[in-house]
C-alpha cells in the first residue's frame, strides 16, 4: 500500500468511524448472539442450551413456516415491481409544473404519517365484503366483489393493495432525486424533438438510476421483512384464513415472543438474512450495467 | 453580511427544530417545579408495579393503590400501566431489571413460572395467614403449578349465554328460559334467525325454521338477523369441546386434541356454516362492527344469543342501555352430565424473579386481597372478588343484576380454564386455523383435529423431555427461595 | 399551448385527483372519528360526517340519544316506585291492567297511549347525559351535522401528561434528527467519495445490518443496554442514531455518487481538506437528500412505538406514541373518538412539518448544472 493509499484509506474510516462505532458497540454483539441462539434451544427466560443445527432441521419438516416463506414470495413478487412502478410514476407526476403541487405532495404523503391503528381500521373496511368501498366500486362496474380478508384467495392481493398505499416515502426519495437532473438535458431533448417517453427513458431513469436501484434494494428487504400491516389486520400469529397471509417476519416474531421458541426464531432470522442477501446480490448484478453513476 | 450568508439555511425545518428546543426548555422548566413533590417519597421503598390495564380497569386498580400508599409509611408503590406486557416482562426479566408486582393473566403464569421467572409465594402467604381455602377454588388453581403457588388472583371472569330477551319474544319464545342444551340451542338459534328470500321473484323476510326443505337445500338467501353462531364474536375456539366433555390435554404428556368429543365439538361448529351457508354467513359477518362497539351485532340486536364474559355488562350498559338482556350458563351437549359448564380466567400479581423487594412487593399484594379491598376493586370494574365468601353488601351494590349467574358459574366443578399446558399459545393458534378450516370447509374436522394432534404433539415431547432435565434443579431452587422469603 | 399539452395535463390531474382521494382517506377518516360521539365511531357503513340528533321541544332544541322505535301502538307506562318508564305493547294492557309474561298482574300509576304506527313513528330517545327519557313522533328530531370539538380537549386531558410527553417526543426528535443526519452523511462520504481499499465490502457489511430480522436482536440488544445501565432512561432511544443507520446511509451514499468527481478533485488540486470539500461541496448541494433523511428520522422518531414501549419505565418519560396506548384498553372498549382525537393533534406536526420539507424540491434550485 502506497502512502496515498493508506492516507486515503485513513480518512475514508475517519468518515466512517461514527458507523464502525455503531456496528461494533451496537450492532455486532446482538448479530452474534442472535446467531449463536439459531444453534440453541432458548426460551428467551432461562439459559439457552446448545442444540446443533436441529432448529434448522426442524424448519425443513414444519409445514407452517414453508407456508409463511410462500405466502412472503408471493407478496414480495407482486408487490415490489408494483410499489416502484406506482412510486416512480406518481413522483415523476408530483414533479411537473402544476398547480397546487405542495398540497398533492402532501396528500400523497398522509398514509405514512397517520398512525398504523388509523390506517388499519380505513383497511379493514376498505375491504369489507359487504359495505367496502373497494366492493361497492367494482359493482359500479359490474363485478361482484370477493370478501376480500375472508377468503384465502383474496387475503394476499389485499395485502398487496394496501402496501401501495405506503409509498408516500418512497415517492418523497425520488422527489429529492429528481431535483438533481438537469434541466438543459431535457432542453436539449427538447429542442431534439424528443416525446416524454424519450426523455422518461433516456434522461431521468439513467440520472436517477443510484436512487431506484436503492429503491429496489431497499424494497427486496422491506417486502421480505412485511411485518406490521398483516400483523395487525390479521390479530397476530394465525394469518388469516388457513393462514394465508402468515407472511415470514409475523410468524418469526410470534416464534419468538409468543410461542417462547427463540432458538428457532433466530435460525429462521438467519435463513432470511441468507434469501435477502442472495437476492440482493443478484438485483446489483443484474442492475449494475444500469446504473449511471455521475463520477 | 453573516445574515444573508445564514439564510439559506433559515429554512423551516431549522426553525423547527429551534422551536422545538424552545418548547423542551419550557417544559423542563414546568417539570422542575412539578417534581418538588418528590419529598413525599423520601425514606419509603418504592415498589414498581406494571399493569397490563389501561383505561377505566386501570382507574379503578390506581385508587387501589393510592389507598395503599395513603395507609403506608414505609412503601411507595409507583403503577405504570404497560401495553404488550408480557414481552416487555419478558424482556425486563431476560434482561435483569424486572419490576416488583406485576398485573397479568392467569394463563401467564404458565409460560413465566416454568421457566424460573417468577418467585413462589407460599412461604409469604403463609406467614402473612392467606390461606387457598380463601378463594374460589377455580381461581387460586389457576395460579398454582407443580405444587407452588406463584400468584394471586385480583379480578376474574367466567363466561355465559347471553341473551335477547325482545328478539325471543318476537320469535314466541319465553323470554325468560334460555335453552337448557346444545340441540335446544341449535332449534331456538333457527327460529331466532331471519332470511330474506326471493319467493315467486318477491324478496320475502322469513324466519329460518318457516323455510321449505328446498330453500334450506339451495341457501339463496341472505340473513338478516342471526339467532346464534359460535363464529361470532369468534372466541373460544380452542375450548367448545368443554361443553362436550372434552380434554385438551391428558395433564402429563398427551395432546387429546381428536379425542371423540373434540371432534364432536367442531363437527358442531361446522354445523353452522352447512346449515346457513358459509358465504351468507361471512357476509352477515362483514355487515356487523367489531366486537364492544356500537355496532357489534350483539348490542346492536343483529344477533339474538352470544356467548360473553362478566365484562359485557358494561358495553351494554355502554352503547346499548335499553336493551332487554339475559345471562345464564351456556348449555351443554348433555346437560343430564355436564352442568354449568364455563371458561374461568382471572387476572393475578406476580413478583417477577430479579425483584429486589420481595417482601415490601408482597405487603402490597396482600393489601389487595383483603375482601373489602377486592370488593372496591371488581365492582369499579364490574366483576366479583375471587373469594370464596362475598359480602351481601356487594352484591347489593353491583349494578349488573346477573353478577351472581358469573359467580355460581364459577364455583361450578364444571368450570374449566386454560390448561397448564407449557406449548398453549401453539396449541391454541393451531386450534384456531383448525376451527377456520373445518368451518370453510377445507378439510373435515376429524383430519383437521389430526394434524394439530401430531404437530403439537412433536413440540410437547420436547419440551417436555427439556423439562425433565431442569426439573429438579428448579423445584431445589423454588423451595429455597419460598423458604428464605 | 399546443392541445395535446392540454390533454396530458387533463389526464395529469385526473390521475393526481384520484390518487389524492384514496391516499387521503385515512387522514379524513381520523378527522372525522375524531369529531364524534363515541355511538357513532366504528359504524358500519361508516358515515364520514358527524351529527347529532336535536330534538324540537317547546320552542328548544334539545340534543338526545336515539334508543328505540315504536311502529305499532304501545303503552307508556309509570310504575310505582320506578324513576322512568316503561313501553309495554298494547296487547298487554287491557283496561288499564298489563299482564306479565309470569301470568301475574300489575296496575300501574300512570298510563298513556302512544299512537304509533308503520306510518307515524315515535322515537325513544334519552338526553346526552341519560336524566331524561322522551317519545316523540319521528318529525320532531332533526339529524343535524355536529362536529365535537370537545373531543379534542377531553383526549389531551385524559392523557394525564400530555405536556411532558410532548417534551420528551420533541427532545428525541431534536437529537436524533442532528444525530442521523450529521452521522450519516459522515459516513455516506466515506463510502462514496473517498477511493479506499476494501470500502465496497465494508458497505456491503453495513448492508446486511439490515437484513437480519430485528426482533431476533431485541434480546440481546436489551441485555447490551442493561449492562450499561441505560435501561429506564431516554438514552437507549437516542443513542443509535449518532451512529449513521444503514438505510440513511445507503439513501446518501446513492445520492453523493451520482455527484461528478471532477468537482471534489478540482477542490483537491485548490488544496481543500477532505472535511472542507464535504462541508462545502457535497452537503449544500444534497440538501434535498439531507432533509429527506432528516424527516424520516423526525417521523421515526414521532411515530416509534417499540423503542419506548420496551425501554422506558416512568410514565414522565414517556412518548406521545406510547401515551396513545392509554386510549386501547385491553378489553376491547377502545376510546375510538379519543384515540384519533389524540392521533390526529400527534399527525398534525408531522404534517406541517412535511409540507415545508418538500417545499426545498422545487425543481432544480439548488442544483441546476451540478451533474452531466
Amino acid at each position: 500500500m502506497t502512502r496515498i493509499e493508506r492516507k486515503r484509506m485513513l480518512t475514508g474510516l475517519a468518515f466512517i468511524s461514527p458507523w464502525i462505532i455503531g456496528f461494533v458497540g451496537l450492532t455486532l454483539y446482538p448479530i452474534i448472539m442472535s446467531l449463536h441462539y439459531s444453534f440453541c434451544d432458548y426460551d428467551i427466560l432461562s439459559e439457552p442450551v446448545f442444540i446443533g443445527t436441529l432448529n434448522y432441521q426442524d424448519m425443513l419438516i414444519d409445514k407452517v413456516f414453508w407456508k409463511s416463506l410462500s405466502n412472503t414470495f408471493i407478496y414480495a413478487v407482486f408487490a415490489l415491481p408494483l410499489g416502484m412502478a406506482a412510486s416512480l410514476f406518481f413522483a415523476v407526476l408530483l414533479n411537473c409544473r402544476i398547480k397546487g403541487k405542495s398540497l398533492f405532495r402532501v396528500l400523497f404523503f398522509l398514509p405514512s404519517l397517520v398512525p398504523m391503528v388509523a390506517t388499519a381500521m380505513i383497511w379493514l373496511w376498505m375491504f369489507n365484503g359487504k359495505f367496502g368501498l373497494l366492493n361497492n366500486m367494482l359493482e359500479m362496474i359490474g363485478i361482484n366483489g370477493p370478501s376480500w380478508l375472508n377468503d384465502e384467495l383474496w387475503t394476499k392481493p389485499a395485502m398487496v393493495l394496501t402496501s401501495l398505499w405506503g409509498i408516500g416515502n418512497t415517492i418523497v426519495i425520488y422527489l429529492a432525486a429528481l431535483q438533481d437532473v438537469p434541466r438543459e438535458l431535457y432542453e436539449s431533448a427538447d429542442i431534439d424533438g424528443g416525446n416524454w417517453w424519450h426523455k422518461f427513458r433516456h434522461i431521468t431513469c439513467p440520472m436517477i438510476s443510484p436512487v431506484i436501484y436503492f429503491n429496489l434494494v431497499i424494497g427486496i428487504i422491506g417486502s421480505l421483512q412485511v411485518f406490521a400491516q398483516p400483523y395487525i389486520m390479521f390479530g397476530g400469529a394465525t394469518g388469516g384464513p388457513n393462514r394465508s397471509a402468515l407472511f415470514y417476519t409475523v410468524y418469526l416474531y410470534e416464534t419468538a415472543f409468543s410461542y417462547n421458541k427463540m432458538g428457532y426464531a433466530s435460525a429462521m432470522a438467519w435463513v432470511l438474512f441468507i434469501i435477502i442477501l442472495l437476492l440482493t446480490w443478484m438485483a446489483t448484478k443484474a442492475t449494475r450495467k444500469h446504473i449511471h453513476y455521475g463520477g | 453580511m453573516w445574515l444573508k450568508k445564514l439564510k439559506p439555511y433559515l429554512n423551516f425545518p431549522l426553525l423547527a427544530a429551534i422551536s422545538g428546543m424552545a418548547y423542551v426548555i419550557i417544559y423542563s422548566a414546568i417539570d422542575h417545579i412539578k417534581q418538588n413533590s418528590s419529598s413525599e417519597l423520601e425514606g419509603k421503598t418504592i415498589i414498581y408495579y406494571w399493569e397490563k390495564w389501561s383505561g377505566a380497569e386501570y382507574n379503578a386498580m390506581k385508587s387501589i393503590v393510592d389507598d395503599f400508599n395513603k395507609s403506608q409509611d414505609n412503601i411507595y408503590v409507583k403503577m405504570l400501566s404497560v401495553s404488550s406486557i408480557e414481552q416487555k416482562l419478558m424482556l425486563a426479566t431476560a434482561g435483569g431489571a424486572p419490576p416488583d408486582v406485576a398485573g397479568v393473566w392467569s394463563h401467564t403464569i404458565n409460560t413465566f413460572a416454568r421457566k424460573g421467572a417468577l418467585t413462589p409465594l407460599d412461604g409469604l402467604m403463609k406467614r402473612n395467614g392467606i390461606k387457598a381455602s380463601d378463594y374460589i377454588p377455580v381461581f387460586i388453581e389457576l395460579c398454582q403449578l407443580y405444587g407452588f403457588t406463584w400468584a394471586l388472583p385480583t379480578t376474574p371472569g367466567t363466561v355465559g349465554l347471553h341473551w335477547n330477551k325482545k328478539l325471543f319474544r318476537e320469535a314466541g319464545l319465553d323470554p325468560e328460559s334460555p335453552p337448557q342444551s346444545i340441540a335446544e340451542l341449535d332449534k331456538m338459534a333457527e327460529m331466532l334467525t331471519i332470511v330474506k328470500i326471493k319467493r315467486k321473484g318477491i324478496n320475502t323476510r322469513i324466519r329460518y325454521s318457516q323455510l321449505t326443505e328446498e330453500e334450506k337445500d339451495t341457501k339463496d338467501f341472505s340473513i338478516v338477523q342471526l339467532g346464534y353462531s359460535p363464529s361470532i364474536p369468534g372466541w373460544y375456539n380452542e375450548m367448545w369441546g368443554f361443553w362436550f366433555g372434552a380434554k385438551l390435554w391428558n395433564g402429563k404428556d398427551k395432546i387429546c386434541a381428536n379425542s371423540l368429543q373434540n371432534i364432536e365439538a367442531l363437527q358442531w361448529y361446522g354445523s353452522f356454516a352447512q346449515k346457513y351457508g358459509i358465504r351468507n354467513l361471512q357476509e352477515f359477518g362483514a355487515s356487523c362492527g367489531n366486537f364492544a362497539s356500537p355496532s357489534d351485532p350483539f348490542l346492536s340486536e343483529k344477533v339474538a344469543m352470544v356467548q360473553q364474559g362478566v365484562w359485557m355488562y358494561n358495553f351494554i350498559n355502554k352503547f346499548s342501555p335499553a336493551m332487554e338482556w339475559g345471562a345464564a350458563a351456556f348449555p351443554s351437549a348433555d346437560p343430564a352430565r355436564l352442568s354449568n359448564v364455563c371458561i374461568a380466567e382471572t387476572d393475578v400479581l406476580v413478583i417477577p424473579r430479579g425483584s429486589k423487594h420481595i417482601p415490601q412487593a408482597f405487603e402490597f399484594i396482600k393489601y389487595t386481597q383483603k375482601r373489602k379491598v377486592l370488593e372496591k376493586l371488581n365492582l369499579a370494574q364490574r366483576k366479583f372478588p375471587p373469594l370464596a365468601d362475598i359480602s351481601d353488601d356487594f352484591y347489593q351494590k353491583h349494578p349488573n343484576k346477573y353478577i351472581k349467574v358469573f359467580v355460581k358459574l364459577s364455583e361450578s366443578k364444571n368450570a374449566k380454564s386454560v390448561p397448564a399446558i407449557p406449548i398453549w399459545n401453539e396449541y391454541k393458534n393451531e386450534f384456531i386455523v383448525a376451527y377456520d378450516q373445518a368451518f370453510t370447509g377445507i378439510t373435515t374436522p376429524a383430519t383437521a383435529l389430526e394434524n394439530i394432534s401430531h404437530r403439537v404433539q412433536l413440540q410437547l415431547d420436547r419440551v417436555i423431555k427439556r423439562w425433565e432435565l431442569v426439573k429438579e434443579r428448579r423445584f431445589k431452587e423454588w423451595r429455597k427461595i419460598d423458604d428464605q422469603n | 399551448m399546443k392541445k395535446s399539452n392540454f390533454i396530458s395535463q387533463i389526464v395529469i390531474y385526473f390521475l393526481l385527483i384520484g390518487g389524492a382521494m384514496l391516499f387521503s382517506a385515512p387522514l379524513i377518516w381520523m378527522f372525522s372519528t375524531a369529531v364524534k360521539p363515541i355511538e357513532q365511531t366504528m359504524s358500519l357503513p361508516p358515515s364520514w360526517l358527524p351529527y347529532q340528533y336535536l330534538l324540537q321541544k317547546d320552542g328548544q332544541e334539545i340534543p338526545v340519544k336515539i334508543e328505540g322505535k315504536l311502529v305499532s301502538a304501545a303503552f307508556q307506562v309509570h310504575l310505582a316506585g320506578m324513576k322512568s318508564f316503561v313501553i309495554i305493547p298494547a296487547d298487554k294492557v287491557k283496561n288499564g291492567v298489563i299482564k306479565l309474561e309470569n301470568g301475574n298482574t300489575v296496575i300501574p300509576a300512570d298510563i298513556k297511549l302512544i299512537p304509533a304506527s308503520k306510518d307515524n313513528m315515535f322515537i325513544i330517545a334519552a338526553s346526552e347525559n341519560n336524566d331524561k327519557k322522551y317519545i316523540v313522533p319521528a318529525h320532531d328530531i332533526n339529524r343535524v351535522i355536529h362536529f365535537r370539538w370537545e373531543n379534542f380537549s377531553a383526549a389531551v386531558e385524559s392523557m394525564t401528561h400530555f405536556p411532558l410527553y410532548l417534551r420528551n417526543t420533541l427532545l428525541l426528535c431534536f437529537i436524533t434528527v442532528v444525530g442521523t443526519v450529521s452521522s450519516s452523511a459522515l459516513a455516506a462520504y466515506g463510502f462514496s467519495r473517498i477511493e479506499w481499499k476494501g470500502r465496497d465490502k465494508v458497505f456491503l457489511l453495513a448492508l446486511c445490518t439490515m437484513m437480519i430480522p430485528f426482533p431476533v436482536l431485541m434480546v440481546p440488544l436489551y441485555c447490551l443496554f442493561k449492562a450499561l445501565g441505560m435501561i429506564g432512561t431516554l438514552q437507549p432511544l437516542w443513542i443509535g442514531s449518532f451512529c449513521a443507520g444503514a438505510f440513511n446511509v445507503f439513501l446518501l451514499r446513492q445520492f453523493f455518487i451520482g455527484i461528478p468527481q471532477a468537482l471534489s478533485d478540482a477542490a483537491r488540486i485548490d488544496g481543500c481538506s477532505e472535511f472542507k470539500i464535504f462541508f462545502d461541496i457535497i452537503l449544500p448541494i444534497s440538501k434535498p437528500a439531507l432533509m429527506v433523511v432528516g424527516l424520516f428520522q423526525f417521523m421515526g422518531t414521532w411515530n416509534d412505538f417499540l423503542g419506548p414501549l420496551i425501554y422506558l419505565t416512568d410514565q414522565r418519560d414517556y412518548t406521545l406514541a406510547l401515551g396513545l396506548q392509554f386510549f386501547q384498553s385491553q378489553s376491547g372498549g377502545t376510546e375510538w373518538n379519543y384515540l384519533m382525537a389524540a392521533s390526529f393533534l400527534v399527525v398534525i406536526p408531522v404534517l406541517i412539518l412535511f409540507f415545508f420539507t418538500q417545499k426545498s424540491f422545487i425543481e432544480g434550485i439548488s442544483t441546476t448544472g451540478v451533474k452531466g
